[in-house]
């Protein structure tokens, strides 16, 4: 037997190598979501440090933020959240249509929030004349934040698709759905995320 | 494995492990010997009370390292002789099998921490006393520029470009700042600097206590001529003549709303300017800065191959016509336009005769 | 058809086929022990160039007004070499390099965990090597390999590139990083316990974090850096409201940590060497350990210590100057434990050994001097002058790099099946050693006496000192020639080196030199330590390790 037809082997041979790969890969991708984790973390602390090393927050000339209108957002956002966590429990009780109609309401709540924040920008330096990102430290802090914030949104939403394409072509079984496992984590932690960027941007 | 552990035989440490101990123990005293005998001040003056607090501190700390690095290297070289394998062993010889001693452990473990909290208590106690100095002394600036230091006495208010004076035996509160990017203010015979960054205010106190004039070095980088940064000097002196120092600024003051020619001070006079002079001189400062080339061929500014003589620049770098004086204005007074900073006389070190002898240079190059 | 079971080894005992033609196993290689072989190789090629650098700037410090090159060519001179010297040669050499080439098959498993993230992760360093280079034909960054703003934002269009660069490479650290950990965690032998890992494994473990979190932290100051560079967003410039010295946080919270990264792998090397020649077992192997993982996390709280004269307030200075004391400790087991280690042993002087032996003398001097700086009122003298120059190479090339020779002349016969020639080893080794210590040595005492670093010209009363240390230098760089010209006759004359030359105990002597492809026929069980010189080897199921014949799953028998 030669080492190279071990790897082609049969099914329920590669299905035992995934299941321990799994576990590695859900290890190595919680990492992972850890140093993403410190990447925020960096920005927010300069973010913090600006503002108590400058004069006053916020600085001269920049009106608070409209809350209301993000509190809203966030509730798109966290609504997806939601849906999300459904989609995976309902994939994992072989629920396959509600499973998608989760996922696919996950991505219009997720484009949903997308489209909102685009709105939110735009008003900020059109409509309020306030700031752009290189106005001055707040728009530095604001968008870069607001702005990784809402890249990893993106980037969510396209890897959402890209799991609806996937499912649909049946790459995922009962017993090996890790993809879709991942972008469960992922999106709570964007979820969370947007939880203290919120606080801090709009709250303090 | 852990049984095999237990029957390690007890470790003797032999006549030679006692012999090397008595060597490193001699060596280690003569080490703290030396740091506590050695004539810091002689290459190094102490102008400021506290100079000698860090002098003390550097002496213990240099004194307990050496001692503990004796140790550590004296037993390193030791057992690495004593204990080489010989050509009388089997080739299959094995050391003494001993994996670990719970009580050598424990006290190598506890000693440094000891004096972990003994060097903390020395060490706050000093800092202690830098922070203490009086509050409310003789107030100076000292303002960072690229690539000079600027001193203000706010009594006097106007800047005094090249040297900063102080009294004798008076607190001292040094107030630091920039205006362009971060330098360091560092006296070394006062054992203290700190950084000057833009934006922001830091004090220092110190109380000078030895008449003499040292050197201010700018120790955080801070663009091409860094390097250069040192010409400045802290001059200590007694009451009197730091009062006579300082009057003379006073009045001086009175007259000029600037103390030193800044923009448009008085013009320099261009008689007697020596070419080679100046070409041994563009040499030494300029070069660094400038290639004796047409306008466009810029290192950090412009080429200068005919700075007075191109009919394409008509104009120099400030917009002024390309005349001698205005040249000597920019080498009188520096300039920042839009490719940097041209640093002026002060921190290029140029005397008046030295700028004529410039001009007169640059006008020779056709 | 045999069914890969699932045993204690989990994961271990799965096998890659062997990839075919030239590309696939020499250059898009998934193998750890290529990939590792590679970042070495590159790694070397970079320390060629930041040695070149190196003299370039003691040949133009031999005369107190420079003349070698122009005042602005120095700065980009030294900025390079710090920034190669740091991130393109000691943290992939040892963590990259050395991690990726022995310390899966320490811990018995067949690869890392993500081979195809490794690869990556290798391919990401030249590129980003190249990147940094050619950051000189833009002019390259002139602020050190610390960059603080406000110069670096006045610095040519270079420093934007220095920031890519850094950051790519900071990616591949950051995935080799989340590679190592995991493959730690879950790849180890039946057997290996975490008390049974050999000491270099511990080092690896320990500094694994350190590249995924601190890396991070450096990443987003390099990103903001960059932002501000290219589209003026204000982070660091005062004039716009940034603030300058948030930089020296940022950049220290990650750097003060890299210094560990850079040393934690070594310290594992050492402790790897020493018993094996001293046949002996490492003295301490649980207090080794469990310093390597308390250096790493004390690591995190220190960095203010590079920032004494930033103008902090002052009694936040005080906890970092006692904390930053506090990492003596630790580091004062290792050492100790280390020279008890050769304590009755039979020490057999290879190059190897030599090397692990002056990493111990050289290392100490520069902790204590580490020690000396963290003591406030003497930084605040000492500060930005060549007595920090004088500390830094201390550690990172009488520590680092010393540690990274003793790994080179250990695991030559791994990498290559030849022995490095030892007489020319310790010509190296002796040639390197006084070398070194008269080029750095009379640094501290120029810098207490008043010579700043980072300068190209000096006072001339520094004239004398400074000459010497460049022909010193001279004389080190003679040496490292020797070592080059040493691997390169080597690998094709030098001695065959069988499986274990050194009559070593840990896991990768117990396979083929170089090893097979899938490391192990079968994955072995662990009974115990690796250092223990007086019974027979703490594993089973190595018995047919060294035929030739392709490796059976467990379970097939
Ligand atoms: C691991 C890190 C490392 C290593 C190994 C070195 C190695 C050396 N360093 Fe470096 N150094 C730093 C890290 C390192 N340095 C850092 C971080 C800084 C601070 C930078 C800053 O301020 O920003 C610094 C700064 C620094 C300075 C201060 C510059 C200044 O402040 O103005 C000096 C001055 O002497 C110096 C010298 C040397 C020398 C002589 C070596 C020698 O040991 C080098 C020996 C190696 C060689 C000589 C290579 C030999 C190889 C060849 C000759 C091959 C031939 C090549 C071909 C044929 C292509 N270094
Ligand atoms: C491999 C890299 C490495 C390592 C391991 C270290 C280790 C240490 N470093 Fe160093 N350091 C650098 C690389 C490294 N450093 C670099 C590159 C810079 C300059 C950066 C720049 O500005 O460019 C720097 C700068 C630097 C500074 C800033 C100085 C300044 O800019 O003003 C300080 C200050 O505290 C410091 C302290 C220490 C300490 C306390 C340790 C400790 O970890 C040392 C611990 C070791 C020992 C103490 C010796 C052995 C112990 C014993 C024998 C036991 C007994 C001893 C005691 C109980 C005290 N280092
Ligand atoms: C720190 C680098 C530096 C040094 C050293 C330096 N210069 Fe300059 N110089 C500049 C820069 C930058 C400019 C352009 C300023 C601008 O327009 O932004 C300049 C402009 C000039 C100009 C005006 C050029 C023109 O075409 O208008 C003259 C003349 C000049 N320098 C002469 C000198 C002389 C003489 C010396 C030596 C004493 C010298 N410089 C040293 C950086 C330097
Ligand atoms: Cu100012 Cu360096
Ligand atoms: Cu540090």
């Amino acid at each position: 037997m030669s080492v190279a037809s071990l790897a082609r082997g049969a099914h329920g041979e590669l299905d035992q190598l995934y299941i321990e790969t799994r576990e590695l890969r859900l290890q190595g991708f919680l990492l992972f979501l850890v140093s993403d984790c410190v990447l925020f973390s960096s920005f927010i602390f300069a973010y913090l440090y600006l503002r108590n090393s400058g004069q006053g927050w916020p600085p001269p000339g920049i009106q608070r933020l409209d809350v209301a209108f993000a509190a809203w957002n966030s509730v798109v956002l966290f609504g997806s959240g939601a849906t999300m966590h459904y989609a995976l429990e309902n994939f994992k009780h072989g629920k396959w249509m509600a499973y998608m109609w989760f996922l696919l309401a996950t991505i219009v709540l997720g484009a949903g929030f997308l489209g909102g924040q685009a709105y939110e920008y735009n008003h900020l330096i059109y409509a309020e004349h306030v700031t752009w990102w290189g106005s001055g430290i707040f728009g530095a802090s604001f968008f870069t934040l607001t702005g990784m914030h809402g890249m990893h949104v993106f980037f969510g939403v396209c890897y959402l698709t890209v799991l609806v394409l996937q499912s649909s072509a049946g790459v995922y079984t009962r017993g090996k759905y890790f993809g879709i496992t991942a972008g469960t984590l992922y999106w709570h932690f964007v979820d969370v995320i947007w939880v203290v960027l919120f606080s801090i941007f709009y709250l303090l | 494995m852990s049984s095999i552990e237990h029957q390690v035989p007890p470790v003797r440490l032999g006549r030679g492990f006692w012999a090397a101990t008595a060597v490193l123990t001699v060596l280690a005293i003569l080490a703290i010997v030396f740091w506590y005998a050695f004539p810091l001040e002689r290459y190094l003056p102490a102008a400021i009370v506290t100079a000698r607090q860090v002098d003390t501190l550097f002496r213990f700390m240099a004194a307990a390292g050496s001692a503990l690095y004796i140790f550590v290297a004296g037993y390193l070289v030791y057992f690495a002789i004593a204990f080489r394998a010989r050509r009388s062993d089997p080739p299959d010889a094995i050391g003494v099998q001993i994996h670990d001693n719970h009580k050598l452990e424990f006290w190598w473990t506890l000693i440094p921490t000891l004096f972990v909290i003994l060097l903390s208590i020395v060490s706050v106690r000093i800092w202690y006393e830098i922070m203490l100095e009086p509050e409310n002394g003789l107030v100076v600036e000292a303002i960072g520029h690229q690539f000079y230091f600027s001193f203000r006495y706010p009594q006097i208010n106007g800047e005094v470009t090249d040297e900063m004076h102080l009294p004798l035996n008076e607190p001292v509160t040094l107030n630091l700042t920039a205006a362009d990017v971060i330098h360091g203010f560092w006296v070394p015979a006062m054992r203290l600097k700190n950084d000057t960054v833009p934006g922001l205010v830091t004090t220092i106190r110190f109380t000078p206590r030895l008449a003499g004039r040292y050197p201010i070095i700018c120790t955080q980088f801070c663009g091409v001529l860094h390097s250069t940064m040192n010409k400045q000097v802290l001059v200590i002196e007694d009451k009197a003549s730091f009062e006579r120092w300082y009057r003379g600024w006073q009045q001086k003051n009175a007259h000029a709303s600037n103390a030193l020619p800044a923009a448009g001070g008085q013009a320099v006079s261009l008689q007697g300017g020596n070419a080679s002079a100046g070409q041994t001189l563009f040499a030494q400062k300029c070069s660094a800065c400038h290639k004796v080339a047409p306008f466009d061929q810029k290192l950090v500014g412009p080429g200068l191959k005919a700075v007075l003589h191109d009919p394409a620049h008509p104009n120099l770098v400030d917009g002024k016509p390309a005349t001698e004086q205005n040249v000597a204005a920019i080498l009188q007074n520096g300039y920042t336009g839009s490719m940097g900073t041209m640093p002026n006389a002060s921190a290029n070190a140029l005397s008046a005769q030295d700028i004529a002898n410039l001009v007169t240079y640059l006008n020779s190059l056709k | 058809m045999a069914v890969a079971a699932v045993h204690a080894g989990g994961i271990a005992d799965h096998i890659h086929p062997e990839p075919q033609g030239f590309v696939r196993r020499y250059v898009f290689s998934l193998d750890h022990k290529i990939i590792g072989i590679q970042y070495i190789i590159t790694a070397f090629v970079f320390f060629m160039l930041a040695g070149l650098l190196a003299e370039a700037i003691r040949t133009q410090l031999l005369n107190p007004g420079g003349g070698f090159v122009a005042n602005g060519t120095y700065n980009e001179i030294y900025s390079i070499h710090g920034s190669t010297m740091v991130w393109l040669v000691t943290i992939p050499l040892l963590t990259g390099g050395f991690g990726n080439l022995v310390f899966p098959i320490m811990i018995g498993a067949r690869d890392v965990a993500f081979p195809w993230l490794n690869m990556l992760s290798f391919w990401i360093f030249p590129v980003s090597g190249l990147m940094l280079f050619s950051s000189f034909l833009l002019g390259a960054p002139t602020a050190g390999w610390m960059e603080y703003p406000p110069v670096s934002l006045q610095g040519a269009a270079g420093t934007s590139m220095w920031c890519a660069a850094i950051f790519l490479v900071g990616v591949s650290s950051t995935m080799t990083g989340i590679n190592f950990v995991v493959t730690i965690l879950k790849m180890r032998a039946p057997g290996m316990t975490f008390t049974r890992m050999p000491l270099f494994v511990w080092g690896q473990f320990a500094t694994a974090p350190l590249l995924m979190i601190a890396t991070t932290a450096l990443a987003a100051a390099l990103a903001a850096l960059f932002i501000e560079r290219q589209f003026g967003v204000p982070f660091f410039d005062p004039a716009k409201g940034g603030s300058p010295v948030m930089w020296q946080h940022m950049f220290w919270f990650y750097s003060h940590p890299a210094v560990y990264i850079m040393i934690l792998p070594a310290f594992g090397i050492i402790s790897e060497v020493l018993p094996t020649f001293a046949r002996k077992p490492i003295f301490g192997y649980k207090l080794i350990a469990f310093s390597s993982m308390s250096i790493a996390l004390l690591g995190f709280m220190v960095w203010a210590h590079h920032m004494f004269t930033s103008g902090l307030a002052p009694f936040l200075q005080l906890p970092f100057m006692i904390l930053t004391y506090v990492i003596g400790v630790p580091t004062g087991i290792k050492i100790f434990s280390w020279t008890a280690t050769l304590f009755r042993g039979k020490i057999h002087y290879t190059t190897a050994m030599l090397f692990a032996i002056g990493f111990i003398a050289l290392f100490t001097i520069g902790g204590i001097t580490g020690i000396f700086l963290a003591a406030i009122p003497f930084d605040l003298h000492v500060h930005g002058t060549y007595f920090i120059v004088a500390h830094l190479h201390y550690v990172l090339v009488g520590g680092s790099l010393m540690g990274i020779f003793a790994g080179m002349y250990y695991w030559f016969p791994k990498m290559s099946g030849r022995l490095l020639n030892e007489t020319l080893g310790k010509l190296h080794f002796w040639l390197f050693f006084i070398g070194f210590n008269l080029t750095f040595l009379p640094m501290h005492w120029l810098g207490m006496e008043g010579m700043p670093r980072e300068v190209a010209t000096y006072d001339p009363q520094f004239t004398f000192w400074n000459r010497f240390e460049s022909f010193a230098s001279y004389l080190m760089t003679f040496a490292i020639l020797i070592f080059f010209f040493n691997a390169i006759w080597s690998i094709r004359n030098g001695k065959r080196a069988g499986a274990n030359p050194w009559g070593a105990r840990t896991l990768e002597w117990q396979i083929p030199s170089p090893p097979n492809y899938y490391n192990f026929k079968h994955v072995p069980t662990v009974y115990g330590l690796p250092y223990d010189f007086s019974t027979p080897l703490p594993y089973k199921g190595l018995d047919e390790e060294l035929t030739d014949s392709p490796p059976v799953p467990a379970g097939a028998h």
